[in-house]
Parts: structure tokens; sequence; C-alpha cells
């Protein structure tokens, strides 16, 4: 009577997830990417730390998500980088805390976040969110002192209510500047609340939205790389 | 028929023919009384079945309208698309619409914040059922100011009451009632944020409906007059799916909410079917019996000159007589306790029965009681127009051999036909019918079978050393004049009917009950990282909380198939392996056992693995299938960038079906405990009351968890299981009964079988005893084995029910099986007895001149 499945039941209610018969990111090659710890060539790594928009949920190739895209941009920069998508599909900035070290375990130069939006949604107090991400960057910040840092700021919908609106999208710009970081204050400007650049459950960019979020990371992570 | 003396010419004279059906049947009132009151109680307990299953299955239907709480939902998650906006205003008869959304509300008073589910409501929705709140009239009056309903869970976690205030978005509302139950908030996202209702009219000023928005857009619908609403569906489907939205209705939601509905309604067919035999049954064998006895009547007519057609005419006239009679009666009757019965028994049921007059039922009843007394008493009938006069004098009672009438046969075949036509109005299926039709057909087949067995090996085996009563009491099955076919085969069918009904009823019942939730969990924690997981464990416990299951779940995806990767997929389809196996994220656990709801059906369960080597993985059963993947196939997971090599050592089979967390694929323990994971932990919480305590202390230390409450959404459910259980239970034991007074009365009528004989006996000297004695024997025999028989039909059955209308597994419970042959070898035995006492007790003489 009850068929609920559990994981799909609680994958439905995370943002970033998938269930049922539906299409799920094909990973492939990010994981494949994240596989190889130490990499042979001489490329450096700009590591993608994030959820489901990092990870490309519900797009038919994951290279379209906005990673792939930057990806693109830098080898049309001819710069050597390699970017390694760690995005994984429902991640809270919690489950990020707990999944860095395992992530830290390869070489990282550019380190790029992006959490916080399952957080926001499921309405978990903007303390507790803070706190978890200043944790990831002090693990990043402990293992790769060098690395570059990048922080993709993140906004919940109005719908959520003004002020927890307004209390979540300032964790971002206070986190940046506490840790030097290069600061995109939405990554998911020019892109959110447009139905037409969003799938069908109007929060996941569609590839035509990945390239537009894509573009729009590139033109900050840009500087930092040719820093 | 004195007055003709052209015998031969003579003309038809219809109003003679009445005449002479009503002079015979005055011959003996209280004979044909008896015949008639088997066809009434034959019809009563068909008419009073099909009532009682028009009336539930209405009520259950009303019972699941108020899931949804209208006869249509159309939903969206975007703004509504101008080019629908015409067709969704031209739907029902009556509109509301709705805007629902996650919200972040504040309650100033304790100046609690939370994530709730904002649902901001214009028009007369719940059509069906009522959003249940305390005040009850808050529950509609809240639409007409600013005022808001919220859950008790909220209530109780932020000490709010009615007359408090509680702010969604800018606009702060007054708190007019505490919301218990909603229609519609069976949904899943209902558990995971509590619901407040607002004013759809105050949604602009609370600024939560803007650009970026994430809301979603609900329109309810209610049709006054009765629609085809299928039809409805399948012509504005295609319209909104262009603009992405969803449709939903009670047919939709039944089908979603499992299998228990199906299998009522399957089971109100089944005892519908059965209703329509019980009723052939009583009618059937009264009939018989009755022209059989007419049959010296007849030869005397013709001895004195009547036309054999004139004979048949007369008794066709007679017969559908004494049919309009029964069938209207027993209607009667059967309406009446339809009517009667949910009143009395009013406090003993959960469930109110309504209790409208289905003059559908009324109708099938009337209409099957005449047809079958008609074409029941055809096949005796025919044979009358081969009744020569001399049969009177010959007192020769058996039956002429009529194997060779092809008039015998089109009988025969006008009765199959009717009863596929009339099982087809309770099945609506021609198929089922026929099956059903085949089946009673042999289990017709098998107890004539059984009865002309018998009476071959009685006369075979009885030895004239017996003594006399048992070569008496045997004799009696096989004589002429015998009426072990007739008794066999209507004792024996409704045994199989009664029993079937009991087996098939205690095979749902345990479905049913597999299927309520009762202890199971319903409260899950989720997002519990591996730094907190002992400590909300002993949190749970301390609230005397049971830990029902507490897993670590690790993402991970699967590079290679048998060293086959996406690309090799999609570029050699051949290998048949879907892409989806690849772009899946899986959600893993790792564990050393198996749990309680999996069966490894394949393979070897390992539970710890050896370092080194290939991991030993368990796949489900689904997963093995559809990716054609099995015991011995090597998969290469990547768990967030480290590949692991795994070899499959195991296929499960999981029972989705409870509330549990199951998974495709099952780590052993010693691999991936280092990986990141998070916990999910499994509740059972008693009330909303420690529901609310237990979320707030935990979401007080450990704020990143989530949590989901399926506790209302699981009792709604329950309730509407419960109340299935009580109709299939109520309408199982309201049938077998009905089949127990069917029963009696078609033994009831072989009374005037042996009074002659028995009479006889007394006249010629045998004691009362030694009467007693014979009928008891020969009932014994009969009952015994036609109960016997019926049951093992009824096992047979139940089997193929289960098999293949069902489709669950089937069991069976010999010990009811066994008393129910007792029950009725015993009632045989005492109505046999009944119907001789007239003769045991009084003077042979009175029973010889009061015939």
């Amino acid at each position: 009577m009850h068929r609920i499945n559990i994981i799909c039941l609680l994958t439905a209610t995370l943002l970033f997830a998938s269930c049922g018969d539906k299409k799920a990111t094909p990973a492939e090659t990010q994981a494949t990417a994240a596989a190889k710890p130490d990499s042979t060539s001489g490329d450096k790594v700009v590591l993608f730390f994030g959820d489901s928009l990092t990870a490309g949920y519900g797009l038919p190739d994951p290279s379209q998500a906005y990673p792939g895209v930057v990806q693109n941009k830098i080898d049309e920069a001819k710069l050597h980088y390699k970017v390694v998508n760690a995005g994984v599909s429902g991640e809270t900035s919690a489950g990020g805390k707990a999944r860095i070290n395992w992530i830290l375990k390869q070489k990282v130069d550019v380190f790029v976040l992006e959490l916080g939006a399952n957080d926001g949604l499921r309405g978990i107090p903007v303390t507790a969110t803070m706190e978890n991400l200043q944790a990831i960057i002090d693990a990043v910040k402990a293992k790769y002192p060098n690395a570059k840092l990048v922080l993709l700021g993140m906004q919940v919908p109005p719908n959520m209510g003004g002020k927890y609106a307004y209390s979540f999208k300032a964790i971002f710009p206070g986190l940046a500047a506490k840790n030097n970081m290069t600061f995109m204050p939405f990554l998911l400007k020019d892109v959110g609340g447009v139905p037409s650049l969003n799938q069908k459950d109007g929060i996941h960019p569609t590839a035509e939205g990945a390239k537009i979020v894509g573009n729009n990371v590139w033109q900050v992570l840009q500087g930092v790389l040719l820093k | 028929m004195e007055n003709n003396p052209n015998i031969t010419k003579r003309k038809i004279n219809i109003r003679w023919l009445f005449n002479m059906a009503l002079r015979d049947s005055r011959k003996n009132r209280s004979r044909l009384l008896l015949f008639i009151s088997a066809i009434i109680f034959g019809i009563a307990a068909l008419v009073a079945i099909y009532s009682f299953r028009y009336n539930l299955q209405h009520d259950i239907d009303k019972q699941v309208a108020t899931l949804i709480g209208a006869d249509l939902v159309v939903s969206g998650g975007k703004t509504v698309d101008p080019t629908v906006e015409p067709l969704l205003a031209s739907l029902g008869d009556r509109r509301s619409e709705e805007r629902s959304f996650p919200s972040m509300v504040y309650f100033p008073k304790t100046q609690g914040t939370r994530l709730v589910q904002v649902r901001a409501l214009k028009g007369e929705f719940p059509y069906y059922g009522s959003l249940e709140t305390e005040p009850v009239q808050a529950g509609t009056d809240f639409k007409n100011g600013q005022k808001a309903l919220i859950d008790r869970i909220l209530a109780l976690q932020f000490n709010v009451r009615v007359n408090d205030s509680v702010k969604v978005g800018e606009v702060t509302f007054l708190v007019a009632g505490i919301l218990d139950k909603a229609p519609g908030q069976t949904g899943i996202s209902s558990g995971v944020a509590p619901i407040v209702y607002i004013p759809l009219q105050y949604l602009e000023q609370t600024s939560l409906s803007k650009k970026g928005s994430r809301i979603n857009y609900s329109f309810y619908y209610k049709y006054d007059k009765p629609v085809d609403i299928p039809k409805v569906v399948k012509s504005i489907e295609p319209k909104l799916e262009k603009v992405q939205m969803g449709i939903e209705t009670v047919e939709i939601r039944k089908e979603n909410t499992g299998r228990a509905f199906g299998d009522l309604t399957r089971f109100l067919s089944l005892v519908g079917f059965i209703a329509l035999l019980l009723g052939c049954v009583g009618v059937a064998s009264a009939i018989h019996i009755y022209i059989r006895e007419k049959i010296a009547s007849i030869a005397i007519m013709r001895c004195l000159g009547v036309k054999a057609s004139e004979a048949f005419l007369i008794y066709l006239i007679q017969i559908i007589g004494i049919g309009i009679i029964g069938s209207v009666t027993g209607a009667l009757l059967g309406t009446s306790i339809q009517h009667v019965l949910p009143s009395v028994m009013q406090q003993f049921l959960p469930i109110t029965i309504s209790t409208d007059i289905s003059w559908l039922a009324i109708g099938q009843g009337v209409l099957l009681g005449i047809i079958i007394s008609v074409l029941f008493a055809l096949l005796p009938l025919i044979s009358i127009r081969n009744i020569s006069p001399l049969n009177t004098l010959r007192i020769n009672y058996d039956e002429v051999n009529l194997l060779r009438d092809p008039f015998r046969w089109l009988v025969y075949l006008l009765i199959v036909g009717f009863v596929v036509t009339f099982t087809y109005f309770q099945l609506d299926s021609w198929l089922g019918s026929i099956f059903f039709t085949i089946g009673i057909s042999i289990a017709f087949l098998i107890l004539t079978f059984i009865a002309w067995l018998l009476m071959k090996l009685m006369r075979l085996f009885i030895k004239s050393t017996w003594g006399y009563l048992f070569r008496q009491g045997f004799a009696n099955l096989y004589r002429p004049n015998n009426q072990t076919i007739i008794l066999i085969v209507s004792i024996g069918l409704s045994t199989a009917f009664i029993c079937t009904l009991f087996f098939i009823q205690s095979i749902l019942m345990g479905q049913v009950k597999l299927s309520s939730s009762g202890n199971q969990s319903n409260m899950i924690l989720f997002d519990i990282q591996t730094s907190q997981q002992k400590d909300i464990a002993q949190l749970t416990k301390q609230q005397h909380l049971p830990v029902i299951q507490q897993v670590p779940i690790v993402a991970v995806r699967l590079d290679k198939i048998n060293g086959h990767t996406l690309a090799d997929v999609i570029k050699n389809p051949k290998l048949n392996i879907p892409e989806r196996a690849f772009t899946w994220e899986y959600r893993v656990t790792y564990r050393d056992s198996l749990s309680a709801t999996e069966k490894v059906i394949k393979g070897d369960w390992v539970g710890k693995a050896d370092p080194g080597k290939e991991i030993p993985v368990s796949i489900e059963d689904n997963f093995s299938k559809r990716n054609h993947v099995n015991v011995g196939d090597h998969l290469v997971f990547n768990v967030q960038g480290v590949s692991m090599n795994a070899i499959v050592s195991s296929v499960r089979q999981v029972n989705w079906n409870k509330i549990q967390t199951n998974f495709q694929v099952v780590f052993p323990t010693g691999i991936l405990e280092d990986a990141p994971q998070f916990h999910v932990l499994l509740t059972h919480v008693p009330s909303a009351k420690v529901s609310a305590q237990y979320q707030q202390s935990v979401v007080r230390r450990f704020p990143n968890v989530s949590i989901i409450d399926l506790g209302l959404v699981l009792s709604i459910v329950d309730g509407l299981l419960d109340k299935i259980g009580y109709v299939i239970r109520f309408m199982s034991a309201f049938s077998i009964i009905t089949g127990i007074v069917v029963l009696i009365a078609s033994v009831r009528i072989s009374k005037y079988q042996r009074i002659q004989e028995s009479v006889l006996l007394r006249t010629l000297g045998a004691s009362r005893k030694q009467i007693f004695a014979i009928t008891a024997l020969e009932y014994l025999f009969l009952g015994m084995l036609s109960a016997l028989t019926g049951i093992l039909i009824a096992a047979a059955g139940s089997w193929a029910l289960a098999k293949y209308s069902f489709e669950i597994p089937f069991t069976i419970n010999w010990l009811p099986a066994i008393l129910l042959f007792f029950i009725i070898s015993l009632l045989t035995i005492v109505i046999g007895l009944l119907n001789s006492r007239g003769v045991l007790n009084k003077p042979p003489l009175e029973i010889l001149r009061g015939n």
C-alpha cells in the first residue's frame, strides 16, 4: 500500500536529486576526472565542490553543467587547467563538511565552493550553514594553503520569506571577505526564476541556462586563473 | 377440460391454461409455500448482497474522494500559461484555487521560525471531507479575514494557541484554528513541512509571490452532476501536458495508493458472482424438485386428454407465477434486510453504510429469479412432452432418457448463456465471466460426478448382510426417487461458495494487514552526519522512541559493467546495457547482514569484504533485470573519486512496501566506512504531541538534520485500509450467512421427497427410531460427502482466484475449513431430520390423508 521508497522519498524532498525513471545526471566524465587523484598531465586542477547545480542534475550530458562550460572556456583561452567536478546531488553544507577530506585527497590548485542551496530550501538556520561552509574552507586551507579560493554565492527564492532570504544571502559576502575569497554574488544570475532557462522543477538550469551560468562563472574565474 | 370433446382440433385457450395453473397450485399451498420460500431466500440473498455491494462501493469511493478533496485537480509548478486559462476556467461546476509553497514563518509569541508549507486558498475546497480544525468552524471561517490555520505540530512545537498570531512573509495573521487533517494532505510534501493555510487574497501582500518564487498552482474542481471524469481527463490531458501541468482524480489516486482498492473491487465482484450463484441454487433446486413432483399430476392430466403442449404451458404459467411471487418477495426481503441491518448494527460497525435503495440490485434480482425459474423448470418440463399417460399407471419415476433431446441442450445453452451474461454485470469483463462460468460448470460436473459415483458404488457395496437400517439408509441414495444428485449439487455448491469466500477473505485480510503500517516507522530523519549519529540515536531512546533503523548512505556512481563504460554502451547498443545504469547516482549502504525485508534469490550474501580482493556486493532483483547484471559480473563503482572494483555476489529480492530504507546495491562492511556518507534514522512516533517534542529537540541540537513526519499521511491511509478491511469482512460474513440460509432452504425442500416412504414404512410397522436412523444415515452421508467435495472445490477455486484474479500468494487455513465441514454435515442431518419430524411425531394415517 505505501509504495514509498525511502530513498526516493528522501531525494524527492531534496533540491538536487532524482528518483524513479527520470534520467539522472550522467556524471561519468566528472566522476572519472575526479577518480584520478594524481593526474598525469601537468595541468593544474580547478575543483568545483558543490551540489547538483555543479553536478548538472537533469541534464542529458554532464559536460553541459556549468563546470563543463568553464572547461570549454579554459580550453579556448589555452590555459592549462583541468576542471574536476565534485558535485553531489542533494548535498547540504553539513554533507559537504563531512565529505571534504575525502575529496581533498587529490591535488587542488583552485577551489570553487558552491554549497548552501539545499540548506536554504530546507530552512536550516543560517548560522549552521555558515559554520559548515567555514569548516570546509578551513579544511582546504589546511591541506592546500596555496590554493586559490572562489566562493559562488546563492540565494533562496522569495517565497521563503524576506527575512530568511536576506540573512541567507548575507552568508556568502561575509564568508568571502573573511577568508579573502574571490566572490561571485549569485551563481544563478540571469537564470534563476526565468522559466525558459530552468527545468520543470523550476530550480535546475537547462543546458541553455547552464551555459549562461558557466559564462558568468568564467567572468569571475578568468581573473583568478590568469593571475 | 371436461367440456372439451374435440380434443384433437382444440385451440389453445389461454384463460383455461391460467385457470389450470391456478387450480393445480391450489392443491397444496403449504407445499408450494415451501418451494417459494427457497426462491425467496435465494433472491433475497442476491438482492441484499448486491445492494450492500453497490452502497459500500459508493461509500468507499466517497472516502477516497476525501484523499484529494475534489473530483479533479490540475496543478503545475509555474505560473499558469495564458493559453490554458480559458480551459481551466471552463472545467467543473465549482472551482477552487490554491497556491502552495515552502516558506519560513515566524511566531511572534515564542519567537520561533520554521519551514512550513504555505497554502493560500480561495473557494470552497475541500468538496469532499473537510479541513478538520479546532475549533471546528475555523476550517471554513478563516477565509473570511486575515486569518490562518496552522498544523497541530506547529502549535505544539511553538506553543501557539488559537487567537495567537503567525507571520507569513510580510503579513501577520490571526491563528483561527489548529489543523488536524486536510484532504489532499496525503502527499509526501506535507510530511516534510507542516501546513499553514491562509486566504489567497492576502498572498500578494505577503510579498512571497514574486519573480523567482517557487510556487505550485493548484485548481480544484467539483462536478455537481455525474460526469465521466476519465473522459474529461483524456480530453484535457494533452493540452495541460504541453504547459507542464498535471492532473489528479480520485481514480488516479486510488491506483497510486495501492492495490487495496483493486482487491476490494475484485472481492466485491466475487461476492456478487457468488450471490448470483446462491440465487441460482436457491431457485433452481426448488423448481427442479417441484416440477419433478408434478410429473404424476401431468401424467394424470394427459390420461384425461390434456395435450402435451397444454400441459407444458400450464406449468410454464405456474412457474412464471411462482417465480414472480418468489422474486418480488425475495427482492423486498433483501432490500429490507439491507435497510434494517446497518441501523441495527451501527454501533458495531466502524463505518457508516449508506442504505440507499438500489433499484439496479432489485431489478437484477427479480429478473434473475424469473429467468432462472423458467430455465430450470424447462429442463423437466420439456420432458413433459414425452410423458405418456401410461406413466401414471407404471409409476416410473426414472426420468426418460433425454440426453438425445435437442431441446434439452438448448436449455443448457440458455442457462450457461444467462449465467455468463449476469456474471458480466458483476465482473464487467467478458473474459472473466467466461472463466468464472467455466469454473462453476467444472464444480457442477465434479459434484454431479461424485453423486453418480456414490450411487454406483452404493449399489455395488451394499450387502444383504448389513443391518436393515444401514441397508435402507444407504439404499435411499440410489433407489428410484433418490435425491442424491440434487442435494449433493446444491449442498456442495453452497459449501464451495461459503468456503471460497472464507478463504479469499482471510487471504485478503492478510494482505490488508501487511499493507497497514501498524508499528512501522512513520518518521524519517536524514542528513545525519557520522559525528551526530550516536547522539541522535541516544536522544531518540531518551524520548522513549524506538530506533527502528539507522543506516549509512553513500552516493556512488557506476563506471563500468564487465569492463564496459558509458562510452562503450553508447557506441555499441548491442551490449544491452541501458545508459541509465551509468548516469544514475546510486544511494548505497553497507552492512554485514540482510534486513528483514530482503531475501537472497541468487548467489551468496557476503557481509564482510576481504582486503585486496574484489568487493562482493549484493544487487537488487530489479537492478539485476534492468541492467542485465548477474551473480559473478564485475562492476566498477566510483565512490566520489575513488574507483572500487566489485563483483556481484548475490541478488536480493526486496519488499518495497514497507516504510524502510531499501537499496539497489548493498556493500559489505569494511569498505565504505570512511567514504563521505550521511545517515538515516527511522523511528515511530505515537502522537502529534510526541512528534512535535521530538522534532523540536532534534532540531535544537542538530540543526542540519531534516525530518519527514509521515504520521498523518500513514494514519489517513491506514484509516482507509481499516475501512476496506471491514467492508471485506462484513460482506463475506453477510454472504456466508445468506449462503447458509440458502443451503438450509434447499435442503428443506426435500421434505416431501421422503414423507411418502417414511409413512409407508411406519404403516408397515417401522418404529420411529428406525425411520429416524434411516433418514439420519442418508442425510449424514449426503451432507458429509457434499461438504467435503465443496471444500475441496473451494480450495482449488481459491487458489485459482488468488493466483489469477487477485495475483497474491495463496495460503490456506484448514482449521476453519474442517469446522465448516462439520457444521455443514451437522446442518444437513438436522434439517433432514426436521423434514421427517412430521412423520415421526404424527400417526401415519393423518399424514396420508393430509398429504
